[in-house]
């Protein structure tokens, strides 16, 4: 499955620890520098979809005084992660190497 | 501004929001505390972009109630590489069309310049008869029905293509199958 720059933030952002809704939204705004800022409906509609598909699930935080619900990355998950950023880094291998041949 | 954002939660499907409504209003609590503490610019930026992301959270959610599909946009190829929608409405044929029309008209009058010029061999063109007039109506009927015609075709193929229906020759077989 293709994602979307904002879902690869979600999921590297998984992929480090697990974490709740307002604790995604301010790692993917600092992990893109504040370049993608999402929404609450935007991340909840990510969150959803990536459920369903079975690269993350939901849990409440133990350690939480509130029970906050949380979200990690599944195995499932984490290897569709990898493969991306695999296919990401190809890309940008390519990418560098075409415009290197351009600028000689 | 949180009482706004609870009302448009209330545009989501229900089950939605029993599954989601009260995590998203913490979350919508927590930004909203965040960005008071930046400033009337942050409250107001944020502000609009969250009623957008729920205005349009709602209308995609029951959108995938209607058709089925998780598609929201964020997962669809196109939108990853292109950032472009493949399906846009055909502008050059609407060009084109209009040129057609034009040049239809000046057809028209250029006949009656001629026909005036030469008395002898045709009777002088007067008042325009109810039939040319109708020529005229006619064509822009034609035009007007063309023009509705391609944009219901062109939003049929729009909800096509969000709905993740051209994807589904791509869809793995041996994925793992879902659950909930």
């Amino acid at each position: 499955m293709d994602v979307s720059e904002p879902v690869l933030l979600i999921l590297l952002s998984l992929a480090e620890q697990p974490r709740h809704g307002y604790a995604i939204l301010q790692d993917t705004e600092q992990m893109s520098e504040g370049r993608v800022r999402l929404s609450t409906g935007t991340l909840y509609g990510a969150l959803r979809r990536l459920l369903e598909e079975d690269w993350i699930e939901r849990f409440k935080e133990q350690d939480s005084s509130r029970g906050r619900q949380a979200y990690r990355l599944t195995a499932a998950g984490r290897r569709n992660l990898q493969m991306e950023v695999a296919r990401l880094k190809h890309l940008t291998r390519v990418a560098a190497l075409r415009v290197a041949r351009k600028e000689t | 501004m949180l009482a706004l954002y609870r009302a448009l939660l209330r545009l989501y499907p229900a089950a939605y929001r029993c599954e989601y409504g009260d995590e998203m209003t913490d979350v919508l609590r927590e930004v909203q505390s965040e960005n008071q503490k930046k400033g009337a610019l942050a409250l107001l930026f944020s502000g609009m972009r969250e009623t957008g992301g729920l205005l349009y959270g709602a209308v995609r959610e029951h959108f995938m109630g209607i058709t089925g599909s998780y598609d929201n946009g964020m997962f669809s190829s196109g939108r990853r590489s292109a950032m472009r929608s493949e399906f846009r409405f055909p502008k050059a044929t609407v060009g084109l069309m209009m040129v057609i029309l034009a040049a239809v008209m000046f057809t028209i009058e250029k006949a009656r310049a001629i026909s005036v010029s030469i008395p002898h061999a045709n009777p002088a063109v007067g008042p325009i008869h109810p039939t040319q007039a109708m020529i005229v109506q006619a064509l822009l009927a034609t035009l007007l029905w063309a023009l509705t015609a391609g944009a219901i075709g062109w939003g049929i193929l729009h909800l096509l293509h969000r709905s993740g229906v051209h994807q589904l020759s791509e869809m793995n077989p041996s994925a793992t199958p879902k659950h909930r």
